[in-house]
């Protein structure tokens, strides 16, 4: 029997390094391969790990919040919200309708704009690089109405725990309006660049297929859920902040494949923009801040409260001892999860395909590793 | 599978309608860059940028009363707020204001922890230096602001 | 300082200001003579009674100690021995089928030291409870993996930080953290300012700052 020479050995394992522009981020995937043919994948993960729920326990109910928007840096009011939502809980207190008007809106326009980054980037790993320049020219029009409102337009810090700091500044609703006339046909604009273009549904359709029973296996959530046929949103199930006063609708899709994501995303834009559209009608009158105590310090108790953030369901798991300074805040990164499932995706599939599976899933890497 | 959708494939149309919104967008009345540092950018009125201690405009004193609440208020403790005791008047007076900025993450809680508005965030985002003790800014940086070296064309 | 949670079967009566578990954080009005009451020390938690407490009891009879509600969030605190099974009966018969989290919480003083936390979720019922155990230190707790596929990582990840191995995972190591870190940061006496020092100056060879 000849010795097999290492020219015989057929599993090929090459390193997607962490320094790679398809990525999202600084994330290694060791692929071994078959020929062209993924047959296991391993993640490492841990390279923007900045120990954001150690610093949790060192600062102040306040001055955590400005932490939590650098976790998901590419939607950073939802993670604000879940983290203000939680410490309500906590303390037992609900913001106003006004505040919690505004925050739908502006909650549905960090969803905009990180469905717009996620479009961008990912038809730019499958090579379609014209959808990333007017992607982020929206993205442009999103971050002006932020900057207006908070003064910045990535790390907001935007929610106060009870309410908001900022009433809205002059002129809001009608640039919010203008925003909703304008971006709607930039939408289906991309949808005629991309949607029935050939070398797009040949790359996507059926690539990375995530039945329904593997996602609720793996805990995947999101628009991945809702491709897969689910038809479960946070916002519907269990609303909060108002948001049982909208009227929307929740997209799915049927096959789970990386095509279905596409268009359940693209619908949730649409959907985005309706519910701003009845948010900014219907915005009431009224304070901006709840009855908050000057010294936030809750009961001694333990709370775990989640949102529909543009990526799955983040939650945010907030233990109290009386003091000034959380006890414990552990943050449920639907990234991280997400990206679990990501083995059993890309299995059959090619080198190509991984690329635009790590595009579909939406990760942030400041959330995977925290 | 129909004749249109035959004809359609043949002639790549779904590969020209995509062509179509691009070449469209070349037009030069949607061109949407901005060119940086010919024309600045003009940033929102409550952008958080550099910070700056207020001065009273009447009387040219500082308007900060050395309560400390801005270095409380800081998640990143980087504002160290120096005072002495007036016997005359028996208020506490401003001596030394140190703010570092290069752990500073623009989150905007010392202005809004601030009484007397004398410490806001400007507009100023030009804040480089050349060296790490550069960033960290004394009384009189933070009452002037950055001066940047303006460019020219 | 709090960090004591004593299993109560019948809860402490909640203290003055109605509500369970809710006592006033700010004074109730300025005319009001009586001083502020003091917050509990433990968590005021009330019991929690429904079909899946029902079903839970009579399956583990004696291993669940505890079925509370806290802000109306259900949790139950069940016997170390006791966690797989009673995932198990939750995933198969109560259709808790979707594992959210699992997480630690590390209390130094107690002889318990870490409340290991596995939040799940039902689809069909639209609900969510927690299932808590308190283990100590240098207990190795059964793995998840076989119920529900999500705890890979999780259970990864609170190895990394708390140093907690469960017996049988798959593939036992750091996630977030190098291989060869030393430490499990997420510690109470594992300092903020703290860093393997040793790794860093091998193989980033600087003198970290802090």
């Amino acid at each position: 029997m000849p010795e097999a020479t290492y020219l015989d050995a057929n599993e090929l394992v090459i390193n997607m390094g962490p320094q790679h522009p398809s990525t999202h981020g600084v994330l290694r995937v060791i692929l071994k391969l078959d020929g062209e043919k993924v047959i296991g994948t391993e993640c490492v993960i841990g390279y923007l790990h900045r120990g954001v729920e150690k610093i949790g326990e060192n600062r102040t109910y306040q001055q955590f919040a400005p932490y939590v928007d650098r976790m998901d840096y590419v939607a950073a009011v939802s993670n604000g919200l879940g983290y203000c939502l939680a410490v309500e809980k906590l303390l037992n207190i609900e913001a106003p309708p006004r505040a919690q008007a505004v925050r739908v809106i502006l909650t549905e326009l960090n969803r905009i704009a990180s469905h717009l980054l996620w479009l961008g980037t990912h038809a730019l790993d499958i090579g379609a690089i014209t959808p990333v320049f007017y992607c982020f020219r929206e993205r442009e029009e999103v971050l002006k109405i932020f900057e207006n409102y908070c003064g910045a337009r990535l790390t907001t810090h935007a929610f106060r725990i009870g309410g908001l700091q900022y009433e809205t500044y002059e002129g809001f609703e009608e640039q919010t309006r203008k925003f909703c006339d304008w971006f709607i046909p930039k939408v289906d604009e991309y949808e005629r660049l991309l949607t029935n273009n050939r070398i797009w549904v040949g790359r996507l359709k059926n690539v990375g297929v995530l039945t329904a029973d593997e996602c609720k296996e793996y805990g995947v959530t999101g628009p991945v859920l809702r491709a897969a046929g689910v038809k479960w949103d946070l916002r519907k199930a269990q609303p909060y902040s108002g948001y049982e006063q909208y009227e929307f609708e929740i997209p799915i899709g049927e096959n789970g494949d990386t095509y279905d994501r596409y268009t359940v995303r693209m619908e949730e834009m649409r959907q985005a923009v309706r519910i701003i559209r009845q948010a900014v009608d219907r915005l009431p009158a009224g304070p901006i801040m709840g009855k908050v105590p000057k010294v936030i310090k809750p009961a001694v108790g333990e709370v775990y409260v989640s949102i529909e953030a543009p990526k799955g369901e983040l939650g945010y798991f907030v233990v109290s001892d009386n003091s000034t300074q959380p006890y414990r805040v552990r943050v449920r990164p639907p990234s991280f999860i997400n990206l679990q499932a990501l083995d059993r995706m890309v299995r059959g599939g090619l080198v190509a395909d991984v690329v635009a599976i790590i595009g579909t899933l939406d990760i942030v890497l400041g959330e995977v590793d925290r | 599978m129909s004749i249109s959708k035959f004809f359609r494939t043949i002639f790549l149309v779904d590969l020209f309608q995509g062509l179509w919104v691009t070449f469209r967008n070349q037009d030069p009345k949607r061109i949407y860059t901005e060119q940086y540092p010919a024309e600045r950018p003009k940033v929102a009125e409550r952008y958080r940028g550099a910070p700056r201690l207020n001065i009273n405009p009447d009387n040219g004193e500082t308007l900060c009363i050395a309560c400390n609440l801005c270095a409380l208020a800081c998640p990143e403790d980087l504002i160290v707020v120096g005072s002495e005791r007036n016997e005359e008047t028996r208020r506490k007076e401003l001596t030394t204001f140190t703010y570092d900025t290069s752990r500073c993450m623009f989150c905007g809680l010392c202005e809004d922890a601030c009484p007397v508005d004398a410490l806001e965030l400007t507009q100023d985002f030009e804040l480089a230096s050349y060296t790490r003790e550069g960033a960290i800014w004394d009384r009189q940086m933070l009452e002037e602001g950055p001066r940047p070296t303006p460019y020219k064309c | 300082m709090a960090d004591e949670h004593k299993p109560d079967g019948p809860a402490p009566p909640p203290p003055a200001g109605g509500e369970a578990g809710t006592p006033p954080a700010k004074p109730a009005a300025p005319s009001a003579k009586a001083p502020l009451p003091k917050p509990p020390a433990v968590m005021a938690v009330t019991p929690w009674e429904s079909d899946i407490t029902q079903l839970l009891k009579e399956r583990f009879d004696g291993q669940i100690p505890e079925f509370s509600t806290y802000l109306g969030q259900n949790f139950l605190v069940a016997a170390p021995e006791a966690l797989v099974p009673v995932l198990e009966t939750l995933k198969l018969e109560l259709d808790f089928d979707y594992l959210v989290d699992i997480t630690a919480v590390d209390y130094p003083k107690r002889p318990e030291r870490f409340d290991l936390v596995y939040i799940l979720y039902s689809f069909a019922r639209n609900e969510r409870v927690r299932v808590k155990i308190r283990i100590p230190d240098g207990y190795r707790p059964a793995t998840a993996v076989t119920v529900h596929l999500t705890a890979n990582w999780l259970e990864r990840e609170v190895f990394d930080m708390f140093g907690i191995q469960f017996e049988g995972h798959p593939d036992m190591r750091r996630i977030l953290l190098p291989e060869e870190w030393q430490g499990h940061p997420l510690r109470k006496d594992y300092s903020i300012l703290k860093q393997d020092q040793a790794w860093v100056r091998e193989n980033l060879s600087i003198e970290s700052g802090q």
